[in-house]
């Protein structure tokens, strides 16, 4: 198997600026992440707000410099690509946005917007404009008729399968999904994702799936990063994987059964997510570990593999 | 004994009545789920229960707000400030808005018991500490002094819990009180409000739209869609056997709640909002089992173990 | 939904019909919009409907109180005050109106580069601009005066830059909010270039706030140019503009107080007007809050 995208020690570090009132400080948001995702495979990438795995989209798709590492695309060196090149390949490489209700320009009707990516990259559609739109609007379960309203007329789903359409109509290779459903209703959030999965399975597509839902990403994806403040402290080969970082054995007891005779009596973990300005040295999760040791509070652990299992721990469970 | 008791509840604004026909009720140390999606008038329901309607623009219509023995419907503005904060307590969605910036943390909370329970604010400043305390907040003395910025989402949503429990209230409505937090934090504060309802024996009304925190923590559950009560009933027979197509399917769109490989469950279409509620059955425009009489008539209840669905085929479909 | 976003939607149909249409809707704009249209047709067409020449003098009939033929009396040469009200209004409002229009396209462009391509360039830009806001407008007028003379030119580069560091902060709080919105970032992933988001993107959805400021700026500038005129800095004799009428006015306030007291109102009409139906406009495409925001 071929990895479309490689991506190797991959950092972005936000600093801001001293000044007379205030230090100078700097941010990890994405520290030391390595990864590979083969074609037609689905990587989940899931973690708690702050914990870089946006920031991580958006770096693998250069919306955001990164500050270290390198990224493959289909063989080809991202980082070295110039900016005429990178809009080109950009064709290939789409993202599907977690705010579907900012997503296409108000001013925009639907078919303008769908017909956008054409325009931009100065190509021409296979068939009339107002074919290729019908075509594009139908493929994400839309009636062709929506295509002269404007994103306001539409529902949250709606807009979000035109945020779809939008990111498919040059038929790209890679789809970056951002929370694709996380500001739709539970309801359409289960639409949204069969037509993801309907879509992968047509178009042979390869996902990154970014999401805070555990439970998503366990239905959605095969194989599956867990971040914690920058860090990648867990992959685990398929969703089923037993967890062997106290992080994601966490996040899974979180995760609460829908059924009521499975109530556990979780024992939540304590405090929360530390400020990500100026870590201090050692594991991140330390604080909040049960198992903690002084070696987590002085050294990092570094991802190691073990039969495909990469877990970023001193102590594995 | 039966604390709240709703029956009927029709809510208007102007022409639009976004409520109608919504009844439930509960007893101390209970908690009821009011689950459904956005526009299906969940936290309406809760807002006419704290008499916030007229803030808006809304007024009651018809049916009947029973907290406690006193009928609610129609209290004047002032009576209902004293229950307010007072006996009945309101945790909502985003801690963030509703704590005031400039204060610190001890004030807002000593306020509370200064205004509801007459205490002086030396009395009502122990009474705060205590209560940040069995909240498991460390540190609660210096806490008091610290101002809502110092503190992240989690802490700041406790405080707003310890705001909610300061006049000792028996009612407690919770409007999504953890959807705007992490999953891990969402775990603590869920917990949290589980243990305060059976400890102080409060009656609790959580309004959410995810049907895991109702598994976890209700007894008892309201489903609501467009406006309506669809299916009402224990947590164990709703989930057990769901009556309403719109229950099963807000249940089957949960990923792994059927089972860890079993297909999502969708429900085509789009939540009506409140300009286009559908006449008939509410869910009509959505449901598979849709039949001539659904676009017409309004479901009646019909009960099943210990649920009641209004659905025309209730117990006909699985 | 971000305020942007939302707000952007509702006045989707942008700068068309149904806005204006929308602020014609209350009493308010239907008075307001009829006297500017009144006053614009008054200035366009006033070769042909003014009773007398602007600039004949008739020294036997200076001073004629209100009275037929004279309508409005004359002033001191024995010019027929209404006529020079007339002409005054083409005087005002073309000056004023070019004088806006060149500050809101060269505002517009600044802010629009600044908010998009922000660092050293933006803070040159804004520092150059704040500097102009920070003289009075009297001094820069009197700055063109000194360069290039009294007049009408003068007075139209004066009010150009009087408002300039409004347009250029207006669009620029306009661009830089917009900048993050959701669809800009999804266009950019799209392979757009920088003039494609520029142009298709962030200049139509930042232009209403900017033209609805500009229309009540065009107000302002009459009143600017009046003053201009008053002080003998802007037109010069015999062109008829409102303030320079009412200078020459002064002199016989009491004698004769027609001549002051006639384009005093129009100015002050004129500016209310503008200012009302500024005001409905605003509010049928919902953009106080963008407004504020600048």
């Amino acid at each position: 198997m071929t990895a479309l995208l490689e991506v190797r020690n991959l950092s972005k570090q936000f600093t801001s600026a001293g000044g007379p009132f205030r230090k100078a400080r700097a941010m990890h948001a994405v520290n030391d992440v390595s990864f590979d995702l083969p074609k037609g495979r689905v990587i989940g990438v899931v973690g708690e707000s702050g914990c870089g795995k946006s920031t991580l989209a958006r770096l693998i798709l250069r919306l955001i410099e990164p500050s270290a590492g390198t990224l493959r695309f289909d063989g080809q060196d991202l980082r070295a690509k110039s900016p005429g090149e990178m809009r080109r390949l950009r064709a290939r490489m789409q993202m599907v946005f977690q705010d579907p209700y900012s997503a296409i320009d108000p001013r925009y009707t639907i078919a303008r917007a769908v017909l956008e990516p054409f325009k931009v990259q100065g190509q021409k559609p296979t068939q009339l404009p107002a074919e290729e739109v019908a075509a594009l609007l139908s493929m994400v379960g839309l009636s062709p008729g929506l295509a002269s309203s404007y994103p306001h007329q539409l529902s949250g789903g709606q807009k979000q399968r035109v945020g779809i359409a939008r990111a498919l109509a040059l038929r790209p290779s890679l789809l970056v999904l951002d929370e694709p459903t996380a500001s739709l209703d539970v309801s359409v959030q289960a639409q949204i994702i069969s037509l993801l999965q309907q879509l992968r399975d047509e178009l042979g597509l390869t996902f990154l799936f970014i999401s805070h839902d555990l439970r998503l990403v366990r239905y959605f994806c095969d194989e599956i990063l867990v971040m914690y403040l920058g860090r990648v402290v867990e992959a685990l080969p398929d969703t089923d994987a037993a967890a062997r970082h106290p992080y994601t054995a966490t996040l899974r007891e979180s995760t609460f059964a829908v059924d009521p005779k499975q109530r556990r009596v979780i024992t939540p973990l304590e405090g929360e997510v530390p400020s990500p300005f100026d870590l201090p040295p050692g594991c991140a999760f330390a604080d909040r570990c049960r198992h903690a040791r002084a070696i987590c509070r002085t050294d990092t652990p570094a991802l190691v593999a073990h039969d495909g299992h990469a877990v970023a721990c001193h102590n594995p469970l | 004994m039966t604390m709240l008791e709703v029956r009927d509840l029709e809510v208007a604004f102007g022409p639009i009545a976004p409520l109608s026909g919504v009844s439930f009720s509960l007893s101390k140390g209970e908690t009821l789920g009011i689950v459904g999606e956005s526009g299906s008038g969940k936290s309406l329901a809760a807002m006419s229960v704290l008499g916030l309607l007229p803030l808006s623009g809304g007024r009651i219509t018809a049916g009947s707000i029973i907290f406690d023995g006193q009928e609610l419907a129609g209290l004047p503005e002032p009576a209902y400030r004293k229950l307010r904060g007072g006996r009945i307590g309101l945790i909502t969605q985003n801690p963030m808005t509703s704590l005031d910036p400039l204060q610190k943390i001890g004030p807002q909370v000593d306020a509370v018991a200064v205004l509801h329970l007459g205490m002086t604010s030396a009395q009502a400043r122990a009474r705060t500490v205590d209560i940040l305390g069995t909240l498991r907040i460390p540190e609660p003395a210096l806490i008091c002094n610290r101002y809502p910025h110092q503190m992240s989402g989690g802490m700041k949503q406790r405080i707003v819990i310890a705001m909610a429990l300061a006049a000792d209230p028996d009612l407690l409505v919770a409007d999504e009180p953890t959807t705007a937090l992490d999953v891990t934090v969402q775990a603590q504060i869920i917990r949290l409000l589980d243990d305060l309802v059976k400890e102080r024996d409060l009656a609790l009304v959580l309004i959410t739209h995810d049907m895991s925190v109702v598994a976890q923590t209700c007894d008892k559950v309201v489903v609501m869609y467009a406006g309506r009560v669809v299916e009402r009933g224990t947590v164990t027979a709703i989930f057990d056997a769901p009556q309403h197509p719109y229950t099963q399917a807000l249940i089957g769109c949960i990923p792994g709640a059927a089972g860890a490989d079993e297909h999502l469950t969708s429900i085509p279409g789009t939540v009506p909002t409140v300009l286009n509620y559908p006449k008939g059955c509410p869910f009509h425009t959505r449901c598979a089992h849709m039949q001539p009489i659904c676009t017409t008539d309004v479901p009646a209840f019909v009960s099943h173990n210990d649920s009641a669905a209004a659905c025309h085929f209730a117990g006909d479909m699985k | 939904m971000t305020s942007t976003t939302g707000v952007a939607s509702r006045a989707m149909a942008g700068f068309g019909k149904s806005a204006l249409g929308r602020a014609f809707g209350s009493w308010l704009g239907k008075i307001a919009g009829g006297f500017l249209i009144l006053l614009l047709l008054m200035a366009i067409f006033a070769p042909w409907i003014t009773p007398f020449d602007y600039a004949a003098q008739d020294l036997m009939n200076g001073n004629t109180p209100p009275a037929w033929p004279h309508l409005l009396g004359t002033d001191r040469f024995g010019r027929d005050v209404l006529s020079r009200v007339i002409y005054g209004a083409r005087t005002s409002l073309s000056v004023s109106a070019t004088a806006i229009a060149i500050s809101v396209s060269v505002g517009m462009t600044l802010g629009a580069a600044a908010g998009y391509f922000g660092g050293l360039f933006e803070r040159v830009v804004m520092t150059v601009v704040d500097l102009t806001w920070s003289f009075p407008d009297i001094l820069i007028a009197l700055i063109f005066v000194a360069i290039i003379g009294p007049g009408l030119t003068s007075t139209m580069f004066a009010i150009a830059i009087a408002y300039l560091a409004q347009f250029t902060r207006l669009t620029r709080a306009q661009i830089v909010q917009l900048k993050r919105e959701t669809f800009i970032e999804a266009t950019i992933n799209l392979g757009a270039r920088p003039s494609h988001i520029l142009l298709r993107h962030l200049l139509p959805n930042a232009i209403a706030p900017v033209i609805v400021v500009g229309m009540l700026a065009i107000g302002d500038g009459i009143v600017l140019e009046a003053t201009l005129g008053f002080f003998g800095l802007g037109a010069q004799p015999p062109t008829p503009s409102w303030g320079a009428m009412m200078s020459s006015g002064t002199a016989q306030l009491f004698l004769s107080p027609w001549v002051i007291i006639f384009p005093g109102v129009v100015v002050a009409v004129t500016v209310v007007a503008v200012n009302l139906f500024g005001d409905e406009l605003i509010r049928a495409l919902d953009i106080r809050d963008r407004i504020r925001g600048a």
